[in-house]
This record gives structure tokens, sequence and C-alpha cells, in this order.
């Protein structure tokens, strides 16, 4: 014997079946048995009710909702709501980690070209140069006027006196192992 | 602004040492949405869009117990209903210009309440309020003390045990039995067909079947 499907039972629990499944199951105890279980915890499910919560809470609700939606405006159909500093932000904060990491991330120094005391120090140096003459490479003396880069005369000289002695001696450092590996 | 209910509570010395309790009729409206009470759903939408916030606050009173009451009985506690709720409308703020009118507003509230419900039900399991802080709200003088108790545990094992339930049969419960949305309606706010919706309540009548077997 075929049984009721779960469609079935399902129609004839909520009082909209067919002709043909009530004779089924005018004659089928097992389908009997599930429409009364179907029917007695529905019906048990009906009984509990959602506890009604405080009165303020109403109030409440709403003025969270409007406090929400007061920090944002309605938002625009299509690509426009891409525009939005709450979109944009992040995306433009991951950029600039990404950008950041990118330009801190070690790169692999030749072992021949350390110098200095220590791996790191020189290959952290390695990294600042590297990015320097990226940043450099196509730059010439007209665009760096232009772009008032241009520092003024005797200021470097200025710079270093002001330097503490471990400063000059930390600079001294750098600029020798510059030497030596542009001799190497 | 509120339209809920308003308690002020102000210090009275002149007449004797205590404190004089003021309640203000429940969904009171708010002076700046007075006028668009008497709107239809489609122009609260339509003056919504427009930028009248206030049009949107109507619609938030008049759904707001709908949409809690879709949440609670999703996940079973006051706390997570009402945070599902706040999300519900926000969403359904940012989604205004999506709604077309092809169903009623109601519907699609119901839609984004069982959506944010479902993603939120995949992130954690939730608790169930217990029965201490779910039906204190409940007249006990009626019927005695120990019958209402007994009733109210049996109520907190029926609402933890649907919200045990797998979620699409959750879904399907919820809608059909107490908010009385057709198959065919709850087959459009789950994506699905009218039989596999039918066979989700199905499913989940059985298994509530099961899971209340097993609790005394």
């Amino acid at each position: 014997m075929t049984h009721l499907t779960s469609a079935e039972l399902i129609d004839i629990v909520e009082g909209t079946l067919d002709a043909s499944p009530q004779q089924h199951l005018d004659t089928c105890t097992e389908c009997r048995q599930q429409v009364a279980d179907l029917a007695g915890v529905l019906s048990e499910a009906l009984a509990v009710a959602v506890p009604e919560p405080s009165p303020l809470f109403w109030g409440q609700l709403s003025q969270r909702v409007r406090t929400a939606i007061d920090t944002e405006p309605l938002a625009a159909g299509g690509w426009s709501r891409w525009l939005r500093w709450p979109v944009l932000a992040p995306i433009a904060a991951l950029a600039l980690i990404v950008v950041a990491l990118a330009v801190s991330l070690p790169r692999e120094v030749p072992m021949e070209s350390a110098v200095a005391n220590s791996e790191a120090a020189a290959s952290t140096l390695d990294d600042g140069f590297a990015v320097v003459a990226d940043l450099v490479g196509d730059f010439d003396w007209e665009t760096a006027v232009s772009a008032g880069l241009i520092v003024a005369p005797g200021a470097a000289d200025r710079a270093v006196l002001e330097l503490t002695a471990l400063e000059q001696q930390e600079l001294t450092r750098l600029l020798q192992a510059e030497l030596t590996r542009a001799k190497s | 602004m509120t339209h809920g209910t308003a308690v002020r509570i102000a210090w009275a010395p002149a007449v004797t040492a205590g404190w004089t309790v003021t309640v203000v009729t429940p969904d009171a409206p708010d002076a700046t949405a007075t006028g668009c009470f008497g709107m239809d759903d489609a122009a609260l939408v339509a003056a919504s869009i427009d930028g009248r916030r206030e049009a949107f606050d109507v619609i938030v009173e008049r759904h707001r117990r709908t949409v809690y009451q879709v949440c609670y009985r999703f996940v079973g506690n006051h706390e997570d209903a009402s945070d599902l709720s706040q999300e519900s409308f926000v969403r359904a703020w940012r989604g205004l210009k999506t709604f077309k009118g092809h169903s009623t507003l109601s519907t699609w509230l119901y839609r984004i309440a069982v959506n944010v419900c479902l993603n939120r039900v995949s992130l954690k399991t939730l608790p169930t309020d217990s029965i201490e802080s779910t039906d204190h709200f409940e007249d006990t003088r009626v019927e005695g003390a120990q019958a209402a108790l007994l009733r109210a545990e049996r109520a907190a094992t029926v609402r933890k045990a649907i919200a045990s339930l797998p979620k699409k049969q959750r879904a399907t419960l919820v809608l059909r039995t107490y908010h009385d949305l057709s198959h065919q309606q709850i087959a459009d706010i789950l994506g699905s067909s009218v039989g596999a919706t039918k066979a989700n309540f199905f499913h989940a009548l059985a298994n509530l079947k099961k899971l209340l077997g097993r609790e005394p």
C-alpha cells in the first residue's frame, strides 16, 4: 500500500485535502496515526504564545531603529551604493594596509651584499634604498623643483649638526655601509 | 522619537514623601509622525524614500510587533529577538528603494526578518529564555500558581524545541503556525516551492514531536 506523502498529510492536518487521500486515510491506520500525531504537536505549538515584553520595550525598539538609521542615508540602488563612506572607508583602509605591507615586507637580499653588524640591519637598509630608488627612479631635477621638494642650500648640514651623538654615529655607520657596498 | 509607553517619575514633596508615577498612553503618536499615521503602507514607503524619516517611524511602529514575534519564535529569547528586530528594520530601511510593491509590505518585512534570523542563527547557537525570564507577565490569579508554573514550563520547553529545529523547518513552522502565511507566501520568502514548504512543515512537526517526546 502506498502511504500518503508529507504534503498530503499536511493538507489533511490543515483541512485542505482532496477526496482521494481521504479515501486512503479511511483504510490506513498508519497514516491516521501520523495525522493525529501531527495535529497533536501542531495544537501544542499553537498554544505557546510569545511572552509579552515590557510595554516600554516597543518605544525603545523604535528608538533603537531610529538611532541606527540616523547614522546612514537611505541607500540608493545599483552601483552608487558603493560610493558611501561606510563602504569606501574600509576599502581605503585595506588598500593602505596592503600598500604598507608591500613596502615594509623584507625582500630577498643576497648574502654577499650584507654589510654592517647584522643581516637584519642590512636587509632593512637595502629595503629602504630599494623603495627610495623605486620612487625617484623617474624623478629629474625639474620635476623636483616643480613639486617644491627642493631643500634650501645648507639644510642638510644644519640637520646633521642637530643630531645627537648617537644619531651622528648611526648616520656615519649607514653612510660607510653604503660606500662599502658601492665599492663592492 | 519614541512612540511607546512613556513613564515619568517625579519627586513630589508637596503631597507626600514618595514618587509620583505617570503612565502615558501606550503607542502615543509623536507630533512629527502624526501626519503619516493616516497613510497606507505604500504611501509610507514612498514618503520614506522621499526622505521623510517619520514615515519610516510609522512603518516600524506598525510592524514592530510582528517582526519581533517572528524573531522571538525563531531564537526563543528576548535579547536576541530585539537585536534581530532592530537589524531587520535597519535592513528594510537600507533596501527600501528595492521594494517594488509586488508583495505586501508585511510580507516583505517577513522576508527580511526571516533572512536576518537565518543568517544570525547560522553564526551562533542562541540561548533560549528560561521560564523565569519569559512568563512573568502572565496573570496567575485566575488559575492556580502551580498550574501556571507547569504551563509556563511546558511553553518554555516547546519554545526551546522550536528554536532547535533546522533553520528552514523552523522558519516554515513559525510563519505557517504563528503568522498564518500561506505555503505559497512561505515558499516565496524562503525561495523554495510549495511542495518543499509542505515537506519542511511536515518534518518540522515530526521533529518537534520527537523533541517534545524526549522532554518530561
